[in-house]
């Protein structure tokens, strides 16, 4: 019923709001914490009786599923280059799983396929890290961070 | 005994129909106009994934001011609309465009010109939590 009325209501355009000068800030941890959310968000639902609440985790879960696929997006698409590629040649693999399986923990409530979006971000870290990420497209202060 | 066609109902019907008309009629004729945000540099104002409603007619008579949002062409490639802030206009009506985002203020767009202004966007109808009016 309510992807009747996505439907319905879809616009037939799409805007553009991006920064015309990249800003070449990349970090795996966007990612990770929109998929952190999701996997807490999980285990809320298991916890909870409340039919309101869990309507609305779901609703949350989702949301947030889709802002991790986002984000692994532009670590695939902007981030990484032709010699990341090189050096890691299941790099394409990895991402595109990644982001199929932000699909999944979207339309599951299955704690192991939340586990399992960690674990393949947490491969993208890996490589992230690897290739000078870290050094590279974060500012200095903040490399302890991450 | 009341006459037919004065009771309350009927005044507070005409009342409202009379205040509701030109907001209905800018929701008609933004409908066909509906679009959907991509990318960062309108955060926090518009995020990735927004639906909004733009006015073709808002920006028709006159000229759009500094501060208000637009949907534009982008003078680079005219068929890709963006959707920015006015950050100025000069005096033939050229308009400078910028996001909200802070760290992407900077923007390097060539000068907008006037026949490339799409519309107004005035109302996000789309995630249920932020629907609004849009400033």
């Amino acid at each position: 019923m309510i992807e009747r009325i996505r439907v319905a209501l879809a616009p037939r355009q799409t805007v553009h709001a991006h920064c015309d000068i990249p800003c070449g800030v990349y970090d795996p941890q966007q990612a990770r914490i929109e998929a952190e959310s999701c996997y807490k968000i999980i285990q809320k639902y298991h916890d909870s009786n409340d039919e309101v609440f869990r309507a609305r985790a779901i609703h949350v879960k989702e949301e947030r599923a889709e802002l991790t696929k986002h984000h692994i997006d532009v670590m695939w698409h902007d981030y990484f280059k032709p010699e990341h590629v090189e050096k890691f040649p299941d790099l394409h693999e990895v991402c595109w799983k990644a982001a199929k399986q932000a699909s999944q923990v979207k339309r599951t409530v299955d704690l192991d396929e939340a586990q399992k979006l960690l674990d393949l971000i947490d491969k993208i870290d890996h490589m992230w890290r690897e290739t000078g990420g870290a050094q590279t497209t974060r500012m200095q202060q903040l490399q302890a961070v991450g | 005994m009341r006459r037919p066609g004065l009771s309350l109902g009927a005044v507070l019907f005409v009342a409202a129909s009379v205040a509701l008309a030109p907001l209905l009629a800018q929701f008609r004729r933004s409908w066909p106009w509906r679009v959907t945000v991509e990318g960062h540099s309108m955060e926090p104002t518009l995020r990735a994934g927004d639906w909004l409603l733009v006015d073709p007619l808002a920006y028709g008579r006159r000229t759009p001011q500094v501060g208000e949002l637009i949907v534009a062409r982008d003078p680079r490639l005219p068929a890709r609309w963006l959707v920015k802030r006015v950050a100025a206009v000069d005096r033939q009506g050229r308009l400078t465009l910028a996001g909200d985002h802070p760290s992407h203020r900077q923007d390097d767009l060539p000068a907008v010109e006037r026949q490339f202004v799409v519309g107004r966007p005035w109302l996000r109808y789309w995630p249920p939590g932020r629907i609004g009016r849009l400033t």
